[in-house]
């Protein structure tokens, strides 16, 4: 692959427009004025359902790049893409590494096509309007832009105008700071071939059937994280922990919960961090991937999303002394009557 | 004839049919020495009938009972016929008798109390541990120790799982 050097350089480029202050558009301003009446609907909407179509429908090759916006500064990644219809994506994350099958509507995928109910929860807890047109990737793309509530826009897509997946996609904070900048740095979009039997792969999603038999076996869980998060996922997983998805539409964080205390001794690679009193060990600067122990659990969260986000849903979530002997049988007392009371 | 030889015992015991027996007879009236047999035989088995039955040890008697006995005290000991033998002074359980002498020592009379106390301390201890260590278990389940995440696999389910599954419908929906 020896593209690649030239698509850092792109990225590092990208990297110095989004610290020198903002998406390269300037269309909008971010504290943008509440829609009208006429974008008080998701005009918008359909450009993303088509962009997710294509991105599973059409082939494409070139070269990805994702920047976040971390505590001590940017970080960016790049990967390499394609997508053949019928065979699925594949990505390859280092120049001489393998190359790898992802589902473009997961983070591996780069959220390229994010399932339809994902678009509508999308589309509840936001607005999803059209913005007019622009450029990326040195291609034609129409705008469409994410609203939260105040008016304030959460999130820019810019979506090929010639049938292909979202060029680029941002990610801005409440104060209209771009903190997730991602999209191609390289595409080739193949002509279309006619009609392609796509696919549809279960890929692991709206799995809350267990979330009454996990209440019933002591497990105590949000339903919401702050930030609109929803919980789309619980299940226990071998060898013995707890998985939690939530999503806005927009982000995705996963929690990982297991019995017992966490090895601190034995964690390599990690750094510890004091937060509102508690400690917690992160590992990549943009805040994506955190790890604590609390009440006798130890959480491991994932996110793809901005970090206030992601530090808001970890601040969120148990944080715990270990439990004394007595509240540990105050709690199992707890539990049996629970699972004795008919009423409960 | 020939002498009875085995056919004493059977002439003594009246085990011989009625044609060998009147055989036997006749031999017996000419035949002294088979007279004589049968005479020694007929006063063996007679000395034999009149001795009494094996007594059995009264150790023995009253280990057995004491195997047998459910923990609480013996009942009082009936006897309607008084005891006719003894042996070395102690009495002697005849077919008569219901129960065997009491022959323990005083001193044991409370054991079985306080054997049946502790026994109920040793459920209740067992009990309450039981429960505390239920509660233990439903309270926090089994502490598997220190751990580290396997962070590599979590990882990777959070970057292969697409939110909310399935995927978007595989046909070009119509532009508005």
């Amino acid at each position: 692959m020896t593209r690649l050097p030239a698509t850092v350089i792109l990225a590092a480029v990208m990297l110095l427009g989004l610290v020198a202050g903002g998406p390269a558009h300037t269309a909008r301003p971010a504290h943008a004025a509440p829609p009208d009446e006429a974008e008080s609907e998701d005009t918008g909407l359909y450009l993303l359902r088509e962009a997710a179509v294509a991105a599973r429908s059409r082939g494409y090759s070139g070269i990805r790049y994702v920047t976040v916006q971390g505590r001590t500064g940017p970080v960016t990644s790049t990967a390499e893409v394609r997508n053949l219809p019928g065979r699925g994506l594949t990505v390859r994350t280092e120049p001489s590494g393998p190359v790898q099958g992802a589902d473009p509507g997961a983070p591996a995928g780069g959220m390229l096509a994010p399932s339809g109910a994902m678009l509508e929860v999308l589309a509840r807890n936001y607005r999803v309007v059209a913005a007019g047109r622009g450029q990326a990737c040195g291609r034609p793309a129409r705008l469409a832009e994410v609203l939260r509530p105040d008016g304030t826009v959460a999130a820019r897509y810019w979506v090929d105008e010639a049938g292909g997946p979202v060029l680029r996609r941002e990610f801005l904070d409440g104060r209209g700071r771009v903190v997730q900048d991602s999209g191609f740095a390289e595409l080739t979009v193949d002509p279309v071939a006619g009609d392609v039997a796509v696919p549809v792969r279960a890929a692991g999603g709206a799995a809350l059937v267990e979330v009454s038999g996990l209440a019933a076996e002591g497990w105590s869980f949000p339903r919401m994280l702050p930030g609109r998060l929803e919980l789309f996922a619980a299940h226990k997983a071998l060898p013995g922990y707890l998985y939690l998805g939530y999503s806005d539409g927009l982000s995705v964080v996963s929690v990982f919960i297991q019995h017992g205390a966490l090895d601190e001794e034995r964690l390599r690679g990690w750094h510890a961090e004091r937060r509102n009193g508690h400690t917690i060990w992160t590992r990549d600067p943009a805040g994506q991937e955190t790890i604590w122990a609390s009440g006798g659990h130890v959480y491991t969260v994932f996110a793809d999303a901005p970090a206030d986000v992601a530090d808001a849903a970890v601040a969120a979530l148990p944080h715990e002394p270990v439990p004394d002997l007595w509240t540990r049988l105050g709690r199992g007392a707890h539990r049996l009557l629970s699972w004795f009371n008919p009423f409960g | 004839m020939s002498h009875l030889g085995e056919r004493v015992s059977a002439l003594v015991d009246g085990e011989l049919n009625h044609h060998e027996r009147d055989r036997a007879l006749s031999h017996l009236a000419f035949c002294a020495d088979c007279r004589a047999e049968v005479e020694a035989m007929r006063a063996l088995k007679s000395r034999l009938r009149s001795l009494d039955g094996p007594v059995m040890p009264t150790d023995l008697t009253m280990s057995l009972l004491r195997m047998a006995e459910p923990g609480g005290p013996l009942p009082p000991r009936e006897r309607p016929f008084p005891a006719s033998r003894t042996f070395g002074g102690a009495p002697i359980p005849s077919m008569h008798s219901v129960a065997p002498p009491d022959n323990r020592p005083r001193g044991r009379a409370g054991g079985p109390r306080r054997a049946r106390r502790a026994g109920y301390v040793a459920v209740g201890v067992a009990s309450a541990a039981v429960a505390i260590g239920t509660l233990f278990v439903v309270g926090g389940g089994a502490d598997p120790g220190p751990r580290v995440p396997p962070v590599d696999m979590f990882a990777n389910q959070h970057r292969n799982t697409v939110p909310f599954g399935g995927s978007a419908t595989p046909t070009l929906s119509p532009t508005p």
